[in-house]
């Protein structure tokens, strides 16, 4: 019983030390700032104005959809690249470890660094205030990260599983697809959502490679910290909105991660 | 498969190996191979935001003027303590909170959900969160610790306290992520092992040593590295939370080459921490691998 | 091809065209006179048919969007605006259009702005770059129901043999913040703003000055270690550590706002606009309790230009743009509104007098402010003020060592952009 219940404890006291602070964050955001800042605690009628206001105000609705088409079209674009690399790495050893480590280079430098040239380039090709200028520099973040991800996910069953297809007269690009993809699901599922947010969340390339009509949530919560004090009931109620592609992903954790953990559990 | 067919067959592979990376290869080369090199040549360069041209080559002089420089090496040391701290810390959570996930049976995909969520909140907006929810006077955390008896504490406004602040909330941030990487590396092991485990009669310990953690390495090694190289690149974690104070004692390398760049003007030195820096990454990057692999 | 297709399908999806007219594009910091300048635009476009296109960014990251914007050949801004701690770097890095030729084409008056804003974020060397927008010079927000509190003054008198009212010196002020600083109550007689770097340099400036500080003589050499500079860092850390709230050593101006607006403490020396915010209820439970004066001495002195960038795609449009919204009536409608006032026919307009009582206040802050030092490397002083003051702050170093470090390293930047020497 209390082997049982032993995992249960820890996921559940983790999980609370998690949403514990969101909890205030939720309050905050059916308030207002005199509220919020109130010690001891004041009890206060919930108010929707915060959430009102970010879309009448701000247009925390434009920043969201921004950010969406970003983030998607960019993991879209990275992921099969990512994979495809991967699988080079890890299969072929495709350019050794001074590939894999180029590849990963770039990433290695802070952002500061690259994105006045990256402006510059992008003013040449028009690829300034443009989703598919910003999915572009966001491929360069995921890419790397989400090939040397993925390299370790194509080692072990799947290379006898493979062989053994390969001498069934499956091709080497079939052997890829119908095997070793399905077989590191799991991984490229998390590496999809890892990429989702890493897009989701960066900020720098997305302050200056963005203009009014492409700005993303990172720069519109940002400007809620004004001159004159931060908005935090209004970004509380932001925060909140931002968080809610968490429930959309849902199903697709239902189909594949949940799936793969099953197999884990066998001990 | 005769002897004879087999050069012809790795010379194949090798083909194929080239034609699956090629794509990624000339995706990254089309976009980000310039920024790299114009990056790389501007740390040999006087270049500063007033003079934003390769007219004056000066050698090596922003490598020394970085290394002998006191605040790049209060920042290298900090940033290697914080480095240390939040990717341990991380990683012991995180394997255990996976290790949990992959064990119980119910309510997975609830625990699953609530994990990813802070991973969703911009970091910005993370520190922002932090900043109220820790006012010495006004926030929720020392009120509730006040009930217990506790003096108002100091989050930030401390040395010592700030640092260990920042990794705390850090920690509550980003600690999803190799829970996530670690997760998805659990879930993709083979099976046989375990089984042969059971057969033997192994415990849970003796399988988790001698199985799981053998088979897990390459999954750690990479989730380790990410994690480091995410962690040694925060900045507006430090940007909005301390500003890399009080004193010097947060002051991280990231932000300390984002003020060189834009309050400093000096993008040719902020340039050449930052490749001060990837080459420490690198070293680092093989030692690891190295080390892994001598293990296993 | 298939990139130009994508382009120009995304470009269709992105901005919806606008069908005909001009536009304007502004890059603007949050804040609430960019709210204002928003709210009055419509009558622009209804009076030139040009639409003006606002871009709100944080003031932290503003400087990061704007600089690549300036270096390329052609932005995306026609107008910008200039924080007066940027305006050394802009002019030296020859960003700013010179607005004389057009300023006396059109007859634009520039007499009627304050002359400590003009020579802050107008002209530079006797060349008009810059047409003030909004001042952010710094005051003593203080608790007046307090002050005018007859116990409150007579307690005061019997133990410091001086008058409680608004303090005219420096040491009237410090005693006020020792009498109404009772921690055992949770109330404090100031709350400052110690954050790296520009919340402690900037207010520490204030501190610099009301103790007959400078930082530099006529010649630019600075004179940061002098009694009065380690005196106004000495009175600085007392206050941290004597009379504020835990924590105030890591306070940004937020944080600092706050305990004031919830009524825990008696002063905070800040910016003006926050004169306003206390007045909100939303965010303030002290509304209609604090006012502001200014710091004895005079405190430091702070505003924001309007500018048009060498990179701007239609400098004509953009300075349409300019002379209406610095026009008399559109500055009154933005003051009416509650922004921040640069001109003397605003600060004498007796309806907003009427319903701004602060605006004589606010008028003595701009006649006695200091401005800090204007040149190229402003933000890099800034950022060097900012961690030695706060190594001060939190004991690392003593007062002479950290205003050692300063000095050494302002005199280093001054002698660079050839001020001295």
């Amino acid at each position: 019983m209390i082997k049982r219940a032993g995992p249960h404890f820890i996921l559940i006291l983790f999980s609370a030390s998690l949403l514990l602070p969101l909890l205030w964050v939720l309050r905050t955001s059916l308030t207002n700032k005199v509220s919020a800042y109130r010690i001891p605690p004041e009890w206060t009628e919930p108010i929707a104005d915060n959430y009102i206001a970010i879309f009448t105000d701000q247009p925390f609705g434009t920043f969201f959809l921004n950010s969406l088409i970003v983030a998607v079209g960019s993991t879209a674009i990275a992921l099969p690249l990512a994979t495809m690399l991967a699988y080079a790495f890890c299969r072929f050893n495709t350019g050794g470890m001074p590939l894999r480590l180029t590849v990963l280079a770039s990433q290695m430098l802070p952002p500061v660094i690259l994105v006045l040239p990256l402006f510059s380039i992008f003013l040449t090709v028009g690829l300034i205030n443009n989703h598919l200028g910003l999915m572009l520099a966001h491929v360069t973040i995921n890419l790397p990260f989400l090939a040397w991800m993925l390299i370790s996910f194509f080692e072990g069953d799947a290379r006898i599983v493979e062989e053994a297809a390969r001498v069934e007269g499956a091709t080497r690009l079939q052997a890829f697809l119908f095997v070793a993809v399905p077989m590191a699901a799991p991984g490229i599922v998390a590496a999809g959502l890892l990429g989702l947010i890493l897009s989701w969340n960066e900020f720098l390339y997305a302050l200056v490679l963005s203009g009014k009509a492409t700005a993303t949530l990172p720069i519109g919560l940002s400007a809620l910290e004004t001159h004159r004090g931060v908005e935090i009931a209004m970004l509380a109620a932001a925060t909140m909105f931002s968080i809610t592609p968490v429930f959309v992903l849902l199903p697709f954790l239902k189909r594949y991660l949940i799936k793969g953990l099953a197999l884990g559990a066998v001990k | 498969m005769s002897a004879l067919f087999a050069p012809t067959l790795a010379a194949r592979d090798r083909r194929f190996g080239y034609a699956m990376a090629a794509p990624a290869i000339v995706v990254l080369a089309a976009i980000i191979l310039a920024p790299v090199a114009l990056a790389l040549a501007t740390s040999l360069f006087d270049y500063t935001l007033m003079n934003m041209t390769f007219d004056r080559f000066i050698g090596f002089d922003n490598f020394v003027a970085a290394l002998s420089s006191s605040e790049f090496a209060n920042s290298m040391v900090v940033t290697t303590l914080f480095v240390i701290a939040v990717v341990a810390l991380e990683f012991v959570i995180g394997f255990v909170v996976a290790l949990m996930l992959t064990t119980v049976k119910r309510g997975k995909n609830i625990y699953y959900l609530i994990l990813l969520i802070p991973l969703l909140i911009n970091p910005v907006v993370v520190g922002l969160i932090w900043r109220m929810l820790l006012h010495p006077t006004l926030g929720i955390v020392n009120w509730l610790l006040g009930g217990i008896g506790v003096p108002d504490i100091d989050w930030l406004g401390h040395p010592g306290t700030a640092f260990w602040t920042v990794v705390l909330v850090d920690i509550w941030h980003q600690v999803s992520f190799m829970a996530v990487l670690l997760t998805a590396g659990l879930s993709a092991l083979p099976t046989e092992p375990y089984e042969a485990a059971r057969a033997e009669g192994a415990g849970t310990l003796q399988t988790f040593w001698y199985i799981t953690l053998p088979l897990m390495k390459p999954v750690i090694a990479v989730t380790l590295l990410i994690r480091l190289i995410f962690a040694i690149k925060t900045y507006d974690l430090i940007y909005i939370m301390t500003r890399g104070g009080p004193g010097d004692a947060t002051d991280l390398i990231s932000y300390y080459i984002y003020r060189s760049a834009f309050a400093r003007l000096n993008l040719g030195e902020a340039a050449a921490m930052a490749i001060l820096l990837m080459v420490i990454v690198i070293v680092l990057t093989l030692a690891l691998f190295r080390t892994m692999r001598a293990r296993g | 091809m298939r990139v130009n297709m994508l382009l120009a399908a995304t470009a269709l999806v992105a901005v919806p065209m606008l069908a005909h007219g001009q536009t304007i594009s502004i890059l603007m910091e949050s804040v609430p006179d960019t709210r204002f300048v928003q709210e009055v635009v419509p009558q622009f476009t209804e009076a030139t048919g040009i639409e003006v296109d606002i871009e709100v960014v944080n003031y932290a990251e503003m400087h990061a969007k704007l600089v690549p914007q300036l270096v390329a050949p052609e932005g995306s801004y026609d107008v910008i605006v200039v924080d007066f701690y940027w305006v050394g770097e802009f002019i030296k890095a020859g960003w700013l259009q010179p607005l004389d030729d057009r300023i006396a084409e059109s007859g634009f008056d520039t007499s009627v702005y304050v002359p400590v804003l003009f020579d802050l974020v107008g002209q530079v060397d006797g060349t008009t770059y810059m047409l003030p927008f909004y001042n952010y010079a710094m005051g003593l927000t203080y608790r007046k129901d307090l002050l005018e509190d007859p116990e409150n003054q007579a307690a005061f008198e019997a133990r410091y043999g001086m008058p409680l009212r608004v303090p005219e010196t420096w040491e009237e002020y410090k005693n006020q913040v020792a009498f109404f600083t009772d921690r055992e109550a949770g109330f404090y007689g100031v709350v400052n703003q110690g954050l790296r770097p520009d919340p402690i340099a900037m207010e520490w400036s204030n501190y610099l000055f009301a103790n007959g500080g400078q930082f530099h003589d006529e010649n630019w050499n600075p004179t940061l270690t002098t009694p009065e500079a380690v005196q106004a860092l000495e009175d600085y850390k007392m206050m941290i550590s004597e009379y504020g709230p835990v924590g105030a050593a890591s306070f940004g101006f937020d944080e600092a706002f706050n305990v004031a607006a919830q009524g825990q403490a008696y002063s905070y020396l800040t910016y003006n606009m926050f004169r306003t915010a206390y007045d909100d209820p939303e965010i303030s439970a002290v509304v209609g309790k604090m006012e502001l004066a200014p710091v004895p001495n005079g405190g430091l002195n702070g505003a924001w230009g309007w500018a048009i960038p060498v990179s701007s795609p239609d400098p004509d449009a953009a300075w349409q743009f300019l002379q209406w919204i610095e026009s008399p009536e559109i500055a009154r409608q933005r003051a009416m509104l509650g922004g921040s006032p640069t001109r003397f026919d605003v600060f004498d307009d007796p309806e907003l007098n009427a319903t701004y009582p602060y605006y004589p206040a606010l008028r003595a802050l701009l006649d006695t402010a200091h401005n800090f030092p204007v040149f190229t490397y402003t933000p890099e002083l800034v950022d060097i003020m900012g961690r030695e003051l706060s190594l001060a702050v939190v004991g690392d170093k003593t007062s002479e060592e950290a205003l050692a470090a300063i000095q050494e390293e302002f005199t280093e930047l001054a002698r660079r952009d050839g001020k001295i020497e």
